[in-house]
């Protein structure tokens, strides 16, 4: 059954502040290929406006969920990521148990950092893009197009106050992938990432004991270890870690586990060799 | 407030009274410490917690224990609790505002304190203030610090009169640990203190640690 | 006379600050069950200090069966209530079914999201079966942030509330693992929060109407809350 997307058929006025290479049609008059194109308010500057809205003194203040830990790593067997689940509004919690690792098809994962609505709605676009470039093309897409993808989408709205920090990874012809993509249109390649308030916490314990050459088990044990550390350290980020194995057959869930079970469980073991 | 985190409720028994806080330091997201000391023995019957700007808890920490010391020398007996919550309020409103001619002179203490006690006839005795040291009287409960509205909500849930010691102790526990694990701020383990006629009762808690 | 913001060879109208938002306070609480959904929110509807009526509901029963739950501005809540029981109702004309709650979930996400550089003021819950027969519960932030959830608690008085149900419905940091949480249980506990909360909150408080659904339908109950 296909998607409902008949609000892509809505166009407000707004339209006429987006960049025409958002709104031209890609190829062919597919109806989903078209963007959705959003309501903006009726002033004169509208992207001031929702950065008014958003700041700090704003009066009614739309706050938004941040606050993370996630990472991942490319290693001779693939990719792992992991992250943290909390979600938190100035120093509340308002979740324990966020998803953020966006199951954007059976190969890819993108994870989220930075404005949670952001993310799942971009990822969620680049799902059904990836998707649509399967069914033309009759292979599944690159993780480097993918990531593009999402790049070139969100680059058209830069300076909008999109907030998103994301790792795209995946498997394709070219074995693991694993991009990082930003809302100011950053898009880069590496081994390593970390991403959002504990990452600087993650990649301490990350650098100490990565190799490419990590078993499976080890690489697991290494990210899980990684994140916990960061909930330690970093009071946006907590509640439970949540790790995934990307593989040539697709992405694997792992495992999630509480912090508070972990902090005991590494209690009594002994501290880990330094390489 | 929010620079440091914390944590801190008193509650009401029957001829009992609880004290309890987080063990958190931390500057903003980055947590320090995790055995950090909010509230303090003033006699062995009165406790203070002191929420807020932890440089300011260490310092009036001390000074209360200079003026409680030199009290006890001067009327050669311990303070009363509700004395001593009057001290309280009077030093922190000596500081409510910085006097512009001596601007070394800063002003207030960011600071909320708790005091829990009994009094001579075992009667409880709780209150808060604000950092300039209005007192907030209470038959039940007070709190303080980043996770206030959290911790009211429990406490207005939890608490019932003329609760004995060991289940104002389980009480106080489960309202200060379920509160903290909405607050990003504090946390990392707790600690509590039950006064009672005959001593009192400490224990610490084992919370979440993120 | 017209009035330009600036001499610029690009002449803007002037314009004043545009503050198109308003907090009406209120809290909305949803609790899911293996075979039920509780869904509640008080009925106040304030606006600073003012309370401008003590009956204005921010439950909206949907054709489908669910209830959606929305606080923030009244305004955008109705709006948004509107919009959605419209797409309900289109969706029933073309597939002659009604909307399943997951579904109704993820529309609310992107109709939210569709007004991300203009938000809608309204923090929302919606409550329902799912195609399993189990309850289930979904919240969004006001840009469509979706999560699901066990129990979840928004608005003015969520940071009383969302705790108390951890402890109470979570059972943490207690030694007994939970038992199965039934619609009574739930329902009481709903109604011993919102009393709490109506204690401290002063945008809490007038009535208290909560909605049980079951695969048998929905259920309709009004308590009375303090009024002060």
């Amino acid at each position: 059954m296909p998607l409902d997307l008949s609000f892509l058929d809505l166009k407000p006025a707004a339209a006429r502040f987006m960049p025409a290479s958002v709104l031209a049609p890609l190829d062919g008059p597919l109806e989903h290929d078209a963007i959705a194109t959003f309501d903006l308010a009726p002033v004169s500057n509208p992207t001031e406006f929702i950065h008014n809205q958003m700041s700090k003194d704003a009066e009614h203040r739309i706050h938004m969920a941040k606050g993370t830990t996630t990472l991942a790593f490319k290693f001779a067997k693939g990719v792992v990521v992991a992250v943290d689940s909390r979600a938190t509004m100035g120093p509340y919690i308002g979740s324990s148990n966020v998803k953020k690792v966006i199951e954007i098809n059976p190969f890819l994962l993108g994870t989220m950092a930075g404005s949670a609505a952001d993310c799942q709605y971009w990822e969620r676009v680049l799902g059904t893009r990836a998707r649509l470039y399967e069914l033309r093309n009759k292979e599944r897409i690159s993780v480097a197009a993918a990531s593009k993808l999402l790049c070139n989408m969100v680059y058209g709205y830069k300076g909008m106050g999109l907030s998103m920090g994301t790792m795209v990874t995946g498997w394709d012809k070219k074995g693991p992938g694993l991009y990082y993509v930003d809302s100011d249109g950053q898009r880069l390649t590496n081994h390593l990432f970390s991403v959002g308030s504990g990452s600087t916490y993650a990649y301490g314990v990350l650098d100490a004991g990565y190799d490419y050459d990590l078993s499976v088990a080890d690489a697991i044990d290494l990210a899980r270890r990684s994140i916990f550390h960061a909930t330690y350290r970093d009071a946006y980020s907590g509640g439970s870690v949540n790790v995934y194995h990307v593989k040539e057959g697709g992405w694997e869930f792992i495992s999630k586990t509480d912090v508070f079970d972990l902090h005991y469980e590494y209690q009594d073991q002994p501290r880990p060799a330094l390489v | 407030m929010e620079y440091n985190g914390s944590a801190i409720i008193a509650m009401t028994g029957k001829n009992c009274v609880a004290i309890a806080a987080d063990r958190r330091f931390g500057v903003q997201a980055l947590t320090l410490g995790m055995d950090f000391q909010k509230i303090f023995r003033v006699t062995d019957r009165t406790y203070i917690g002191l929420s807020g700007l932890a440089t300011d808890v260490t310092t009036l920490n001390e000074r209360f224990r200079y003026k409680v010391n030199m009290y006890r020398l001067n009327e050669e007996r311990e303070i009363g609790t509700k004395t001593f919550a009057h001290m309280v309020s009077s030093s922190q409103y000596e500081k409510r505002q910085a006097i512009p001619e001596f601007p070394w002179r800063f002003g207030p203490y960011f600071v909320e304190p708790v005091i829990a006690g009994l009094e001579k006839d075992n009667t409880p005795f709780i209150c808060s203030m604000d950092t300039i040291g209005c007192i907030n009287y209470a038959k039940d409960f007070v709190v303080a610090g980043t996770a206030t509205e959290q911790l009211y909500g429990v406490c207005e849930s939890f608490w019932e009169p003329d609760l004995e010691p060991e289940d104002l102790f389980e009480t106080i526990s489960q309202a200060l640990l379920n509160a903290m694990d909405r607050d990003a701020l504090s946390g990392w383990g707790g600690i509590v203190h039950v006064i009672t006629p005959t001593g009192v009762i400490t224990r610490t808690l084992k919370g979440r640690m993120d | 006379m017209e009035a330009f913001a600036s001499t610029a060879p690009v002449r803007v109208p002037l314009e004043h600050r545009f503050s198109p938002y308003t907090d009406n306070g209120g809290t909305t609480l949803a609790v899911a069950g293996s075979d039920f959904c509780v869904i509640a929110a008080d009925t106040r509807q304030s606006e600073g200090y003012n309370i401008n009526t003590r009956y204005s509901p921010k439950l909206y029963p949907l054709s489908n069966g669910s209830v959606l739950a929305i606080g923030g501005m009244q305004a955008d809540a109705s709006t948004l209530a509107k919009r959605v029981e419209q797409r309900l109702e289109w969706y029933q004309f073309k597939h002659d079914k009604p909307m399943n709650t997951q579904a109704v979930a993820h529309m609310v996400s992107t109709m939210l999201y569709g007004k991300r550089f203009f938000p809608y003021f309204a923090w929302v819950t919606i409550g329902g079966m799912d195609e399993n027969g189990n309850g289930c519960v979904f919240s969004f932030d006001p840009v469509g942030t979706i999560e699901k959830h066990l129990w979840q608690c928004s608005g003015s008085s969520s940071k009383l509330i969302q705790p108390f149900l951890d402890s109470q419905m979570g059972h943490k940091h207690e030694l007994l693992p939970p038992g199965e949480l039934t619609a009574q249980r739930a329902t009481l506990l709903v109604k011993d929060g919102f009393t709490s909360a109506t204690e401290r909150d002063i945008y809490t408080g007038d009535f208290l109407e909560i909605y049980t659904i079951t695969r048998d339908g929905r259920t309709r109950e009004l308590i009375e809350l303090k009024r002060d």
